[in-house]
């Protein structure tokens, strides 16, 4: 097999996005180098404001309905990674903007963490592209290093550094898992492209490669049974390292996934739907009954995430592109539900120093706009109207019930119920114990907007979401192939007032 | 304000409790002016639109519709008919009323109207939702708010505080403690509620996703469904379709209602609550659950529900004579409030399971009357706990000396509740018991002996409340005598009484909602021109002049 790199300057156009994030994120290491004595925050707007032109980039993008491959089909810029890649960036941004304070804890290296992050996001820009089996291992491994590095960058803490051995030593056994994957899918089919598979006859060796390589996208996602890393990495993580984790590489992964189960492995979709609803299932209601007796908030919110992701795996169990779009309108609302409840446990540890759920007793009474955004932003997690997560749930759930997938969503409706017990905890912690020290908390501006702009997206999408699903339902235009549910006409709209 | 009478409806406590976000805690007369202007606005619209609804024309009025997503096939698609109009129309009335209840309210009181507007806000949208979805919606909606209510202003039960542990562990709310009814502490109430309403909500929408897929149509519209959707005769799992579907509707919405054996959230929460939230919770919010059975089931299921509904027929008989006993021996007055709202809910199943013009018209005006009757006593229960700090009924007495007026609401109140001649709830049981006479006569039966009970123990609050020797330390409790707290309850008895003189719109605009519905189950024709009763002194007569008339035309049917 030969690649034939015969690109022209016009097609660089859709590499431009990652072109300049590389250039850019050079910019921000020089600057750190070049002027030692400049405040570290000013680091932090800088790579804020060349994710920005990104994002403005992409947006521009998808305005204008760009769209190519390149490198022999190893990168395509398609709606769908022009989708992943926006989330992604927006995830980096307001991770970036509510770890200013925080950065201020680390020893050493408080600009290179800018660039860590930068470079992270990269690296699951490429990974929202990648449309063959090298290039899902090249990005998957560039967009793991910079969080192996990050995880552990509180030196002095047992907790962060035990965290990062963990997440690296199981990260390097799924990267290997991967790798015999692939070389085990690359010898049956001899094919490396995710598109040039889709005809192939399932044997042994294929299905047990694509297992493998399920299972390194499963412990990306942090789905049950590959999620054993998930709360001690994210406890001990640094916080906003932990928000970024729970956000981005998932939506990163989810791109792949996609791909994998759609492009590649279509014809084996009777197969897959067993696989994706047992891991479903099992993640919806592992983590649901485990976060019950959390008593620290990040891991809390760390099962939360896995049972999240076993709500993904209901959509992409249904196979329809119906179900897809639910898998992204899904994401944005746990995008912005999640970096929200994330930025005020980020804002509590600055202020209190503490994780621990007792701590945040009559938060209410010490601040209310707090106290009063984690509600929501836990509620919405919950699934609770008029938020975000339950217009995201309730999408999934027609999507698969149209599919006729009644186990799936009568286990996903009994987690709802289940996940609402462990917020409410939370929420009972705030609102109804009395403070332990009723002094007043104090939020510094760039953590304030985020957290606005968190509460921004969870009440706007809850209440008014058909922009947004307009949005997700031409970002799978790619699946608009698939087979959809048959429906009757709908019968012309009765008279009203009658 | 014409059509859009909904809208002010719904949105006045929304858009309340927006500008309240804004306001700080310490503007108090502000704070309550916001609540109290947005519950007035809605409730101004809200007599509008039950006055100029009309009744002749029927069906859905008033209606507003907005796409809200295509692919989902969701619309926001508002309108009432004659059984959401006197629901909201009590929901807002006890929406106004709550907020002058809870006028003194110190602690947090922003946020205290937030929820409660909110609360009150989404029990409206239930009553004039008209798409699956936003039913759903707005009823997931009212419950979360409940359990801020309950724990942040609510207050353990008695027996919760005296409970000692011996090694100063923290056993109170242990696992057993589940099971121990008696005593408990408002995090628990409050918890419990949202827990078990939240599961049966979700079983209900299972039945809601099963009618959106099984109807093949792509939408959650209630019109659309009841016209085409076809659910009927699609054998599952050994039975049909639609007998699942009506199970997980009933059932799931019963818990709210609440249906014996489902009821055991109600009577906690109840008692863990402040007095404006146990007025909207048993005033409306418990409604919830009738209302959405008969706009889901008995709209898009009518066959099945003219099948299964003598299911509630025996689950309503549990409901009146366990809650009655239970709310006899209570020692609590809120206990004994709610235990005999959850009994008197258990007439309006009745009504609804005996599939009859006259008794589903008696359920929903009694809907409307308990709203006003129930309402009137939690906030008098109100009153008398803030005055004297307890519940605990054998300790209180003699207190009519110190609240005259209190007293004399209270005897009202009562009254109101066993159905005195005079009162809108009187009207109600009669046509209840009548209209379902021909059909369940033991359960009339047991209705009729329920009505014995609630004298009973209704009586006896009020005699060892009110009367008898007073103990010297609540010499310091008064009287409601300033206006804003006189006003909730003068417009509680206003309407209860007015209503019960003049019940006639009220009967046209419910007749009208019901009419159709109940010629759609069970295919017998209402007899034309019925009279309803003009004043309560002959009303029982007339009614039962009307019933004798109607004979024939139901032994036909069967």
């Amino acid at each position: 097999m030969n690649f034939e790199l015969n690109m022209t300057i016009a097609d660089l156009l859709f590499l431009l996005p990652e072109i300049f994030l590389t250039l850019w994120l050079c910019l921000v290491l020089i600057v750190d180098f070049a002027f030692p004595r400049l405040p570290k925050e000013q680091l932090a707007y800088l790579s804020v404001v060349g994710l920005v032109v990104t994002l403005g980039c992409l947006a521009w993008f998808d305005l204008t309905h760009i769209s190519g491959a390149l490198f022999g089909n190893m990168f395509v810029l398609d709606r769908m990674s022009i989708f992943f890649k926006m989330f992604i960036i927006g995830a980096s941004i307001l991770v970036i903007l509510a770890s200013i304070e925080y950065v201020n804890r680390f020893a050493f290296f408080r600009g290179e963490y800018y660039f860590l992050i930068v470079m992270s996001a990269l690296g699951m820009m490429f990974m929202a592209s990648a449309n063959d089996l090298l290039s899902l291992f090249v990005t998957l491994e560039f967009s793991t290093f910079g969080f192996y590095v990050l995880v552990a960058y509180l030196r002095e803490d047992l907790a962060s550094n035990e965290a990062g051995l963990k997440f690296f030593i199981l990260g390097v056994f799924a990267a290997g898992l991967l790798a015999y994957g692939i070389s085990l899918v690359y010898g049956e089919t001899g094919k490396l492209v995710f598109s040039d598979m889709a005809s192939a006859p399932a044997t042994p060796g294929l299905i047990i490669g694509f297992l493998l390589i399920f299972a390194a996208l499963g412990f990306k996602i942090g789905a049950v049974p590959f999620h054993s890393w998930i709360p001690d990495t994210y406890h001990g993580a640094p916080t906003p390292v932990t928000a970024f984790l729970s956000i981005a590489p998932k939506g990163a992964a989810i791109a792949i996934l996609l791909r994998l189960f759609f492009v590649a492995l279509f014809t084996f979709k009777p197969m897959w739907v067993l696989l994706l609803a047992a891991v479903s299932v099992l993640s919806m209601t592992y983590a649901n009954i485990v976060a019950i007796a959390q008593t620290n908030i990040k891991r809390l919110l760390a099962y939360s995430g896995i049972a999240q992701i076993g709500n993904v795996l209901i959509g992409m169990a249904a196979g329809t592109k119906m179900g897809n779009d639910a898998i992204l309108f899904y994401l944005l609302t746990y995008l912005f539900a999640n970096i929200g409840a994330f930025a005020v446990v980020i804002a509590m540890s600055q202020a209190i120093g503490s994780e621990e759920i007792n701590d945040y007793s009559g938060l209410n009474r010490r601040s209310p706009f707090l106290a009063f955004s984690m509600l929501l932003f836990l509620l919405s997690l919950a699934g609770v109207p008029p938020l975000a997560g339950f217009i995201g749930k309730i999408y999934i759930f027609v999507a698969a019930i149209k599919e006729g997938l009644y186990t799936l969503i009568t286990v996903g409706l009994v987690n709802i119920v289940i996940s609402m017990y462990y917020y409410l905890i939370v929420v009972k912690k705030m609102y109804i114990a009395e403070p332990i020290d009723p002094s007043p908390i104090r939020i510094s501006g760039p953590m304030k907007a985020v957290v606005y702009v968190g509460l921004a997206g969870t009440l706007l999408i809850g209440i008014y979401p058909q922009p947004f699903i307009d949005w997700v339902v031409s970002a799978t235009m790619m699946f608009s192939h698939l087979p959809a549910p048959a429906t009757t006409a709908l019968p012309p709209i009765p008279p009203l007032g009658g | 304000m014409g059509d859009y009478a909904l809208l002010y409806i719904l949105f006045a406590p929304f858009f309340g409790a927006l500008a309240l976000i804004f306001v700080s805690n310490r503007q108090t007369l502000l704070v309550r002016g916001i609540a109290a202007g947005s519950a007035f606005i809605s409730l101004i619209a809200s007599l509008y639109l039950f006055y100029s609804y009309d009744p002749v024309r029927g069906g859905f009025q008033f209606i507003q519709r907005f796409e809200w997503s295509r692919q989902l096939g969701i619309s926001l698609y508002l309108g009432v008919d004659g059984i959401g109009t006197p629901l909201v129309l009590a929901s807002s009335i006890l929406l106004f009323a709550g907020i002058f209840v809870s006028w003194h309210i110190k602690d947090r009181a922003k946020e205290f109207y937030i929820w409660i507007l909110i609360l009150a806000a989404a029990t409206i949208g239930v009553f004039m939702s008209l798409d699956l979805f936003f039913l759903y919606f707005f009823y997931e909606m009212s419950v979360i708010p409940m359990y801020l209510l309950l724990g942040m202003w609510g207050s353990h039960t008695k027996k919760y505080l005296e409970m000692t542990d011996p090694e100063g562990v923290k056993q109170r709310d242990s696992v057993g403690f589940i099971f121990n009814f008696g005593s408990n502490s408002k995090e628990y109430a409050a918890m419990k509620l949202v827990l078990f309403l939240s599961a049966f909500a979700v079983a209900a929408f299972m039945g809601i996703l099963l009618i959106y897929k099984y109807s093949g149509l792509n939408t959650f519209d209630i019109l659309v469904l009841r016209e085409h959707a076809n659910l009927m005769n699609i054998p599952v799992l050994g039975t049909t379709l639609d007998k699942i579907i009506w199970v997980l509707i009933f059932f799931g919405f019963a818990s709210i209602a609440p249906l014996w054996p489902l009821h055991s959230w109600s009577p906690v929460g109840h008692a863990a609550a402040p007095a404006a939230t146990s007025m909207l919770h048993a005033g409306v919010l418990m409604k919830l659950g009738h209302f959405s059975i008969i706009r889901v089931a008995y709209e898009i299921l009518p066959e099945t529900t003219r099948e299964l509904m003598p299911m509630a027929a025996v689950l309503c008989m549990f409901s009146i004579v366990y809650g009655g006993f239970v709310a006899y021996y209570a020692k609590d007055t809120k206990y004994v409030i709610g235990y005999s709202s959850s009994s008197h809910m258990g007439y309006v199943f009745l009504g609804m399971a005996a599939l009859d013009y006259i008794s589903l018209s008696g359920a929903v005006i009694y809907m409307f009357a308990h709203a006003m009757a129930t309402g009137m006593l939690f906030s008098m229960a109100g009153w008398v706990y803030d005055q004297t700090h307890t519940r605990d009924i054998p300790s209180l007495g003699g207190l009519s000396n110190k609240m005259p007026f209190i007293s004399a609401c209270f005897v009202v109140g009562c009254m109101a509740s066993i159905g005195m001649p005079g009162t809108i709830n009187f009207i109600a049981e009669v046509m209840i018991i009548v209209g379902s006479w021909n059909k369940y006569p033991l359960q009339v039966i047991v209705a009729v002996l329920g009505i014995v009970l609630t004298m009973a123990y209704l009586f006896k609050m009020m005699r060892s409340l009110f009367y008898g020797p007073m103990d010297q330390k609540y010499s310091h409790s008064h009287d409601a005598v300033a206006f804003v707290d006189r006003l909730p309850l003068l417009i509680m008895i206003s309407v209860s009484v007015g209503f019960g003189l003049f019940p006639m719109h009220l009967y046209n605009v419910v007749r009208s909602g019901v009419d159709p519905l109940i010629a759609k189950i069970t295919h017998v024709v209402p007899v034309a021109e019925l009279q309803a009763p003009e004043a309560p002194a002959t009303s029982l007569h007339e009614q039962l002049a009307a019933r004798g008339a109607q004979l024939p035309d139901s032994r036909m049917a069967q």
